[in-house]
């Protein structure tokens, strides 16, 4: 080992994670007061608890150099409390889960960012955004219009590219913390070819939009449909997509997970995660297998919930382009051989500077987006309390 | 030369992460407001199905108007029909009954009359009838809200008729 590379696994002292911390610290309390200048207790409390919440798994990161671990608490939390947040939200403004017709011509149907792949080519050709929501940075439901998401979208990809699919999605919880239950896969043989599934659902997916000036995806097969809004079941056509929603959330979120340990919508299915890959490659943060330490016992590989490590792609030291920077991997393996990098500096040469400075950017974009969202949801459990 | 272009490699790396920091630290006060007036700005509109055309005339009524629309034209593959839409407004000043014949194309001569109730509970469904003064709008009976080109419809303080047009 050169003399001045580090492994990223040693654990620090309380008072050096908690200098390390600081910096989260401040952040945190700057976006919770940002976000909650007129907040009744049950979110004054809500928000204390997710900005301590915040800021213990950061420490945690940096007391034990361990990053997967910690950020799953997060992320599951973030995927658990969204739907009860969202769904509290729309029975609040519309007191039902079903988007009412009248909704989608108010321009008031809620806009997520899962349909932003799909509306970029009918923007382009018609200036037309095919989704029955409001452009205002203000419109939409509750002030959420296409303006605000797309805006948080792009700064959230331009800091940790597809690192949106561990810092930032909202759904993506749910299987992570299915998949984390089981001690052990129950299925493991999984034919390498799934990896194209969200490749082919986006490209399916785009052109339907196009041809259809609609969102398709939306319309047909998001799976979240099932946790969040549904289309209002106004006639036999409502019916079977309410159904497909409920079957492939319950296959690919609840039930393969389960049997895999993967976050098999994530790996098989998701177009937006296929569509986020592309900014992998504009990042300049990424994991990278230093050859000169992997033995190679795989473990990296078994680890990875999105099965973005392959055997041919461990020899080249490197990682698929649909790796979500999880950390898993980095966590997993016993040589210290899967590292923080940054693009163009030396593999395995200050992993763990590499790993701080995307940890830093990655936790500031999950405690500015996501953070409001799990403080939403425990606020909504704790009104019925308080 | 190798060391330098390595050496120059690393430095611009360190720096690109340094920026990605810079940009995470300016996201929710400069970029985010920035980004989202940008997208607004951006000149798109939300498809006519959805939100109907642009309002073309508005027609003075006996305490309320009747904004009418322009012709909305679904896309190709689009299942819709192609539809005007009316916008009775406000719908606190309608009458219990409103039946109104409509001018729609702007010749003087009315082309549908459009019957509908207004009930005091604004959640109670709406029905309309549609009857075709002109052979271009087509008829409609006991109609509620199952189509984009053909419903009735409350947002907010308006009621919203769309009449499909014969392609």
């Amino acid at each position: 080992m050169a003399p001045n590379t580090q492994t990223a696994r040693e654990s620090r002292s309380v008072g050096r994670s908690l200098l390390l911390t600081l910096p989260i610290v401040v952040w945190a309390l700057l976006m919770s007061s940002a976000a909650y200048g007129h907040a009744n207790r049950a979110q004054w409390i809500a928000s204390a608890v997710t900005v301590l919440f915040m800021i213990t798994l950061f420490f945690m990161m940096m007391r034990t150099s361990s990053t997967y671990r910690w950020r799953r608490w997060f992320f599951v939390a973030l995927g658990l409390l969204f739907p009860v947040g969202f769904i509290h939200q729309v029975m609040v403004f519309r007191g039902t889960m079903g988007i009412p017709i009248e909704e989608m011509i108010a321009g008031r149907t809620p806009f997520c960012f899962l349909p932003i792949p799909l509306l970029i080519l009918p923007a382009a050709f018609t200036k037309t955004l095919v989704f029955p929501g409001s452009i205002l940075p203000n419109g939409g439901m509750s002030g959420g219009g296409m303006a605000a998401m797309a805006a948080v979208w792009l700064a959230v990809t331009l800091v940790v590219g597809k690192g949106w699919c561990s810092y930032a999605c909202f759904f993506g919880g749910i299987e992570e913390g299915m998949a984390s239950l089981p001690a052990k896969a129950k299925v493991r043989k999984i034919d390498p070819r799934w990896r194209y599934g969200p490749w082919a659902v986006l490209l399916a997916m785009v052109l339907l939009s196009l041809a259809l000036f609609e969102p398709a995806y939306c319309m047909w097969l998001c799976p979240f449909k099932a946790v969040s809004e549904y289309v209002a079941a106004r006639n036999t056509v409502g019916l079977i997509q309410n159904g497909i929603f409920i079957a492939l959330f319950a296959g690919l979120v609840i039930v393969l997970p389960l049997l895999t340990k993967k976050r098999t919508q994530c790996a098989f299915f998701c177009p937006f995660g296929a569509f986020q890959s592309i900014f992998n490659k504009i990042s300049v943060f990424e994991i990278k297998i230093d050859k000169s330490r992997c033995t190679p016992c795989v473990l990296c590989q078994k680890s990875c919930p999105t099965m973005a490590l392959t055997d041919e792609s461990i020899k080249q030291g490197e990682t698929l382009m649909s790796c979500m920077k999880c950390g898993a991997c980095v966590d997993a393996c016993p040589k210290g051989a899967a590292v923080w990098h940054i693009r163009g500096t030396e593999v395995a040469l200050r992993p763990e500077r590499a790993r701080l400075m995307f940890l830093y950017a990655a936790w500031a974009m999950s405690i500015m987006f996501a953070g409001g969202i799990i403080a939403e949801g425990l606020a909504t459990i704790l009104h019925i309390f308080i | 030369m190798g060391g330098i272009v390595a050496k120059l490699k690393s430095r611009l790396g360190y720096a690109g992460a340094g920026l990605t920091l810079v940009v995470a630290a300016l996201a929710p006060f400069l970029l985010y407001p920035q980004f989202s007036k940008g997208f607004a700005h951006l000149g798109l509109h939300v498809d006519e199905i959805y939100s109907g055309g642009p309002p073309v005339r508005t027609i003075q009524a006996t305490g309320y108007t009747i904004d009418i629309r322009g012709q909305v034209n679904p896309h190709i593959f689009q299942t819709e029909k192609p539809f005007v839409q009316l916008d009775w407004k406000p719908a606190r000043n309608l009458p219990p009954h409103v039946s109104d014949a409509v001018d729609i194309d702007g010749d003087g001569k009315p082309d549908v009359r459009v019957s509908f109730d207004v009930p005091r509970d604004p959640k109670t469904p709406l029905r309309v009838d549609v009857d075709s003064l002109n052979p271009r709008y087509e008829s409609m009976q006991n109609v509620g809200k199952k189509k984009f080109s053909a419903l009735i419809v409350r947002v907010d303080d308006a009621i919203l008729v769309r009449i499909p047009v014969k392609q």
